[in-house]
Formats: C-alpha cells, sequence, structure tokens
C-alpha cells in the first residue's frame, strides 16, 4: 500500500517528516546496545522478508498498491520501535532500488505502515494473546494491515480537499475518501487474509527455532 | 557531481527532490525532467527506461480512473493528467539518477546505525535472491513434465523452510564477522 512520490501534497508530507524524524529519534535510542550477534541475524532475516513481501505488490485503482507488509510479524518478535526502525529501512530501500513509494512519501508510509501498524499489533496481540494465541497471531496481523490501510486512504483521501486550485482541480491525488478507503481497504482485506496466514506461519517457524518464549 | 562525495550527492537529492511538488506548471516540469536527463549522461535512457516502468502501473491506473471520471462528467483533465504524470516521472527519475551515480551504503556512512542496518537488510536481500533462484534451478531441472500443484506446493513449503534456516545460518555469519570486526564494541 505504498503511496508513490508526486501523489502528496506539501503541506501532508512535511509535517509527517517532522513527525516521522522524531519517531526514528525515539525507536533508535539505545538501539545498538540492544543488537547483538543473536538478535542481528533474526531481525536482517525478517527484514528481508518484509523487503521481499512489500515486492509483490499489485496496483490498487486508489493510486496505491496492494501488497503483504510483514510488519506484525516484526512487531511480535522485536517489539514496536525495532518493527518500526527495520519497516522504515525496508520502504527506504523500496523506493530507492524499485521506485516503490518514494523518498517525499516515506514519511506517511513509515507512519502509516511501519509504526501505527507495529502499535496496532501490539495492542491486538496483547488483548487476544490470552484467548488464544494462534487466532491473536492472525488477528494481529489482519488488523494491523487494515489499521495502515485506513491511515494510507486517509493521507491519500484528503489531498483534494487540502491542495488544489482555486477552482477546485486537485493538485496532487485527485480521488476523495469515497474511492480512496474502499479502494485500499477491500483488497487489503484479503491481502490481510494471507499475510495473517503467512505471519502465523513464520511465529510458529520462530517458536519451533525457540526465538520466543 | 562525479568528483562530489557520496553523502554529499545524497545531500543534493534530498534538497531538490521536493522542488517538483511545489512546481504546479507541466512545462517547467518537463523542463525540470530535460534538465535532468541533459545531465544524467550516457546513462539517461536506461534510467528513463527504469522509471518509466517503475510509474508505469500506478501512474496507468490513477490516469484511467481520472480518464473514466473525466468521461463521465463530459470534461477529460488533461492539465491534471500531464502534472501528476510528469511530476511522478521526474521526481522517481532523480531517485534512479541518484542511485546509478552512488553506493548508498557509502552515502549512509557517518550514520552507522543506518548503515548497518541497510548493510543486513540489503546483504540478507541478494541472499534471499540468490536462494530463490537456486531452488527455482534445481525444481525445474527435477521436473519432466509440468509439475502439478500440489507438487508446487509441497516444493514451496519445503523450499520456505530451507530458506529461512539458510538464510538464518547466513546472517549469523555475517553478524558474527561483525562481532569479530568490533561492529559491536561501544
Amino acid at each position: 500500500m505504498h503511496i508513490p512520490d508526486g501523489f502528496l501534497s506539501p503541506q501532508t508530507y512535511l509535517p509527517a517528516a517532522a513527525l516521522a524524524v522524531g519517531a526514528w529519534a525515539w525507536a533508535g535510542r539505545h538501539l545498538r546496545s540492544r543488537l547483538d550477534e543473536t538478535l542481528i541475524p533474526r531481525l536482517a532475516l525478517l527484514t528481508a522478508l518484509a523487503y521481499g513481501l512489500g515486492l509483490v505488490m499489485l496496483p490498487l485503482p486508489g493510486g496505491t498498491s496492494g501488497h503483504a507488509l510483514g510488519v506484525a510479524l516484526l512487531t511480535l518478535l522485536f517489539g514496536l520501535r525495532l518493527a518500526f526502525l527495520a519497516y522504515s529501512g525496508v520502504l527506504l530501500l523500496q523506493a530507492l532500488l524499485f521506485g516503490a513509494g518514494g523518498l517525499t512519501a516515506l514519511p506517511v508510509n513509515a507512519l502509516a505502515m511501519g509504526l501505527a501498524g507495529s502499535a496496532t499489533a501490539i495492542l491486538t496481540f496483547k488483548l487476544l494473546r490470552p484467548l488464544n494465541e494462534s487466532i491473536a497471531v492472525l488477528a494481529t496481523a489482519w488488523v494491523s494491515v487494515m489499521v495502515s490501510g485506513v491511515l494510507v486512504a486517509l493521507a491519500l483521501g484528503i489531498q483534494p480537499l487540502i491542495a488544489h486550485q482555486p477552482d477546485g482541480t486537485p493538485l496532487f491525488f485527485p480521488f476523495g475518501l469515497a474511492i480512496t478507503l474502499p479502494a485500499v481497504l477491500l483488497p487489503h482485506a484479503l491481502i490481510g487474509i494471507g499475510e495473517a496466514a503467512l505471519t502465523l506461519l513464520v511465529w510458529r517457524y520462530a517458536k519451533s527455532r525457540k526465538w520466543i518464549a | 557531481m562525479d568528483r562530489m562525495k557520496p553523502r554529499h550527492v545524497l545531500y543534493l537529492y534530498l534538497a531538490v527532490l521536493p522542488a517538483p511538488t511545489f512546481v504546479h506548471d507541466p512545462a517547467l516540469l518537463a523542463l525540470g525532467l530535460l534538465i535532468a536527463l541533459a545531465l544524467a549522461g550516457a546513462e539517461r535512457w536506461r534510467i528513463l527506461k527504469r522509471s518509466l516502468l517503475a510509474i508505469l502501473a500506478f501512474n496507468l491506473s490513477v490516469s484511467l480512473g481520472v480518464v473514466l471520471v473525466g468521461l463521465w462528467q463530459g470534461r477529460i483533465d488533461t492539465g491534471w493528467l500531464l502534472l501528476a504524470n510528469l511530476r511522478v516521472l521526474l521526481m522517481v527519475y532523480l531517485g534512479f539518477w541518484f542511485v546509478a551515480r552512488v553506493n548508498l551504503l557509502a552515502a549512509l556512512q557517518g550514520w552507522p546505525t543506518a548503515t548497518l542496518v541497510a548493510t543486513l537488510a540489503l546483504g540478507q536481500a541478494r541472499a534471499f535472491e540468490r536462494l530463490i533462484r537456486d531452488f527455482r534451478h534445481a525444481f525445474a531441472s527435477r521436473s519432466i513434465v509440468k509439475p502439478r500443484l500440489l507438487d508446487r506446493r509441497r516444493h514451496a513449503g519445503a523450499q520456505a523452510v530451507a530458506l529461512l534456516d539458510k538464510a538464518q545460518a547466513q546472517s549469523t555469519e555475517v553478524a558474527l564477522a561483525m562481532r569479530s570486526r568490533g561492529s559491536f564494541d561501544a
């Protein structure tokens, strides 16, 4: 669900950049002391998996793309701060190496998918884990994808309202919320099911390798 | 630009990239694209082709949406189509030009954490690519007839587990090498 460069107005990406820089600084504090030769290979492995998942994308008529994220997976295994940083790195590499997303859109993409997706994952998992762990993992991945989708659709859908010419012609993304919300959320409701299944598989793999208690 | 340090090229790229979002005149954006093409040297057409391919699917889907809405309303907004497509093309072109000119890891030098994460993720992604290619070739060489869906599913499952184990082993080696070279020392 990357938003590409050129579809977001400066009124959107500049405040988002300020917010994202603060969030990156917060997430990066004491990072190096937490990274050791046990955690790094796992983080690199799953970051690369998220990178690969994000590249198998389908363009959606609403102006973004449909693809799995891997954010819930990163969050369940490494926590919010590392997941947010790792996913931001994934978005940066995808933008520079494949033109998927972009650097002006990076703060919005990182906040929507990396930070909000990760925070939602933690909340959902904490809430549902006491009931059933497997269902909690499935729900965590699906809800995380959908919340990220809502934020991406909102960021795109408000563009005609906040950046237009005097006659109302949009200067950036042309479609409003009535189009972006269903265009992003309906396909991602299905993609989220696939992501949930994949997250559960890798979660079980990680447990079998004793990465998690 | 060839004599500039990678980090300075990164700063220049970051400074120039937002400019097209402040320009709402298609003629000026076209001029910007022409200047970028002129400055890119011999690689210009390869970068342009790569940029066009990268934006094709997304821009086509949005542009078709605008055309359909325009047909329904009786007025197609060609100005917006030109503006949006030129802006996106110019921004993606600048990104690919930057990557073609500069080693990303060299540009990130000075930010140790960013370099560390980028090195590991890039290395791991390349390891994944190589492993998947090896698996695909091995599967193809063992399949005399077209594999059934069930065979493909079994192969994908085995490949996924082997991939994760192998990639984990490879990145453990990298991390140990980094440890022995003092990368984790405070």
